[in-house]
């Protein structure tokens, strides 16, 4: 009988053995490295007692996660961190995504846990998901659809209140990959792309103009788009006073998180037009949405797609899976998150 | 005195500009009639379009009037003065150049105004399909949230191959806007493009493009030799799981076809603009929730309206000046020797 390995806890959703796509990967991957042991808990109690000495996720030393997980654990607070960092094995987080707001990452730094995240993998797919907002939002692309389905065909929709692409401002907040690969992708109309960022980017082309404020960018954008992550300090990030600033008519795009705006300042301005639509991806307490969002037809509303597609999931499946392995081969793993990466 | 100009569907967007640009070269006379029969007994002496020698042309008077047919256009050509139909859009499908070649009669269109508006609807399309964006926007606005949506029948844009049908403004734009991401770009046209990025690869046969494409998108005009061209064939031609999108004209599609493929899962989905008997939709489309229906809204944004009107318009204007406008229709252009003039 070969030595015990290693154990790696997969940390996702019920379904399919908690991979969805890589199965095959991950097979190859932990193969004479380490042991697969899913998370099968259905609730939290349960899963923290697996955790103790003698229980089923004993001696795991690293965790691929993924947000569906909280469906039935919750989110990675202080309380599951402490219990991780208790088992004295646990020394690495996988999360796939690019946000890891479902993570107490400040505790995981305290207690010696390291997390990784799957940017990159995320960027084509999301600041594709952002520009289909853009386009539906300035071209009123929902409010057709929807007048067709209802039998009106285009009657009752007003032209006037379309707009092309070509030639207006794209105001991006937060210029990383994400952000990146949407001003790319607008570039080829081309949209006129300005930026605010807390430091100006190395990587910018040229033909991205930076703005040295927030208040700026608002000032100059007919469309703003988020791509900030969610931390502490971008919780309302955008309020009443940046919306009041952009131009009347302008539109608000959010494939970032829900809660860095603030919803009710966005929703006021909807009612008395200053915003001219919204395109979202994102809403402060998934799934529930604002139902006064809806009463506005020409709102672009997706129920958070950003990266739901099964080219892209499986990238970042994949993703995940290589950091965890080369934490287990290595001792590190490529994406270590920002905030942890100046402890080592 | 001055020539009349009649206009067959109002001016929306430029009404100052169009008063200025025919003061004093040409009386406006608007489209009064209820019905084609007073309509064709209008251009006599006395009769209210009396002294017209050119219309500007919405697809909307049909409605009223009928499309510009064979027997419209003889009998326009048989009681009035006129010589140029000013349209205003790049499709001139209701109007029969044919008849008007015979007649002496010019066409001009409104190529180039709505490229970039229609090029943008194809792109906005392609990307619900693919990314089934449509049915998840209907899905939360009915309470569900993502349910029914599945990630696994969704895929990303870059790196499929898109296939052209017609490399002409609106579908080179179209390329260009995907060749962003990147995909890979083959087109088919009747003659082999003479100015096209090396990126964009010509095959030699429609049969060849259906073979290609992950996306099929058409950009030909709506005539005899392409009406029903994307039948059974083509489409059974196209990969299982293959999308189909069209913002040209519906009857370029059989219809019939394309449904009987979206029942059997061999079209994943269709994007469509144009329908073949618009306002009409065939209900049975609405079945089919990944497909993403839009309601000819191709060109449609203030800035293409305003760039249409005042194209159509300068043309217009230019033949009633000059004798002769710009933007002749291709069928037409070999016969410019042989044009009216004032």
């Amino acid at each position: 009988m070969s030595p015990r390995q290693p154990r790696i806890l997969i940390c996702g959703s019920a379904l399919a053995g908690n991979l969805v796509w890589a199965h095959e990967e991950a097979r190859q991957f932990f193969d004479g490295l380490a042991d697969l042991v899913v998370m099968d808990s259905p609730n939290r109690a349960d899963f923290l007692v697996g955790l103790k000495s003698g229980g089923k996720y004993d001696q795991i030393v690293g965790i691929y996660r993924h947000n569906t997980s909280a469906d039935r654990i919750g989110v990675f607070d202080e309380e599951i961190i402490d219990a991780l960092a208790e088992t004295g094995t646990v020394k690495w987080i996988a999360h796939n995504g690019a946000g890891y707001d479902q993570i107490d990452v400040s505790r995981c730094a305290n207690k010696g846990i390291s997390v990784s995240n799957t940017p990159g993998a995320v960027d084509d797919a999301t600041a594709t998901t952002a520009l289909y907002l853009v386009i539906s939002c300035l071209r009123n692309y929902a409010w057709a659809e929807q007048s067709l389905r209802q039998g009106t065909f285009k009657s009752g929709l007003d032209p006037g209140r379309a707009h092309d692409v070509t030639g207006r401002t794209l105001g991006i907040l937060g210029l990383g990959g994400i952000g990146l690969r949407l001003a790319h992708l607008v570039h080829a109309f081309p949209m006129r792309v300005v930026y605010y960022s807390r430091n100006k980017s190395a990587n910018a082309p040229e033909w991205c103009e930076y703005i040295d404020s927030l208040e700026g960018l608002c000032r100059e954008s007919d469309v703003l788009s988020l791509h900030v992550p969610l931390r502490d300090e971008t919780v309302h990030l955008v309020g009443e006073k940046e919306i009041r600033v952009m131009k009347k008519g302008s539109i608000i795009v959010n494939t970032a998180r829900g809660k860095v705006i603030d919803e009710e300042a966005m929703i006021r301005a909807l009612e008395d037009g200053h915003l001219s639509s919204v395109g979202l991806d994102v809403y402060p307490n998934e799934p529930l949405v604002n139902p006064r969002l809806l009463e506005f037809p020409q709102n672009v509303l997706l129920p958070h797609m950003g990266t739901e597609n099964q080219d892209s999931q499986r990238h970042m499946e994949v993703r995940a899976l290589t950091n965890l392995r080369d934490f287990l081969r290595d001792g590190q793993g490529n994406d270590l998150i920002p905030e942890l990466r100046s402890k080592l | 005195m001055l020539p009349c100009v009649l206009l067959c569907g109002e001016i929306e967007y430029v009404q100052d500009e169009f008063k200025e640009m025919f003061h004093g070269i040409a009386e406006v006379v608007h489209l009064v009639s209820e019905s084609r029969s007073h309509f064709l007994s209008s251009f006599e002496p006395d009769g209210p379009y009396e002294g017209t020698v050119a219309l500007y042309r919405r697809n909307t008077s049909s409605k009223v009037i009928g499309k510009f047919d064979a027997p419209l256009i003889h009998a326009l050509a048989d009681t009035s003065k006129v010589r140029w139909i000013a349209q205003n859009g790049s499709g001139y499908d209701e109007i029969d150049v044919q008849a008007c070649k015979e007649r002496g009669i010019l066409v001009s269109n409104t190529p180039r105004a709505n490229e970039d508006a229609t090029a943008t609807t194809t792109l906005y399309l392609m990307i619900s399909c693919l990314r089934h964006f449509s049915m998840a926007e209907r899905s939360l606005r009915s309470g569900t949230w993502k349910t029914p949506c599945d990630a696994a029948q969704t895929h990303d844009v870059t790196g499929r191959t898109l296939g052209i049908l017609g490399l002409g403004g609106i579908g080179l734009r179209f390329a260009h806007l995907a060749h962003a991401f990147p995909m890979r770009i083959v087109y088919f046209s009747r003659r082999k493009a003479e100015s096209v990025p090396d990126w964009c690869e010509y095959v030699s046969s429609v049969e060849e493009l259906c073979k290609q494409a992950d996306v099929l998108s058409l950009h030909v005009p709506l005539n005899q030799s392409t009406a029903g061209m994307i039948g059974e064939k083509e489409i059974r031609t196209l990969r299982r799981g293959s999308v189909l999108l069209n913002t040209s004209r519906g009857r370029i599609v059989d219809q019939e076809a394309m449904i009987r493929a979206l029942e059997d899962g061999h079209l994943s989905s269709v994007g469509l603009d144009v329908y073949p008997d618009e306002p009409r939709v065939d209900p049975r489309l609405l079945t089919f929730p990944q497909c993403t229906l839009l309601p000819h809204i191709g060109g449609e944004s203030a800035e293409s309206w305003r760039t249409r009107e005042l194209q159509a318009l300068g043309n217009l204007k230019a033949f009633v000046l000059g004798g002769i406008g710009e933007d002749i229709v291709p069928e037409l252009k070999t016969g410019i020797g042989n044009s009216a003039i004032l």
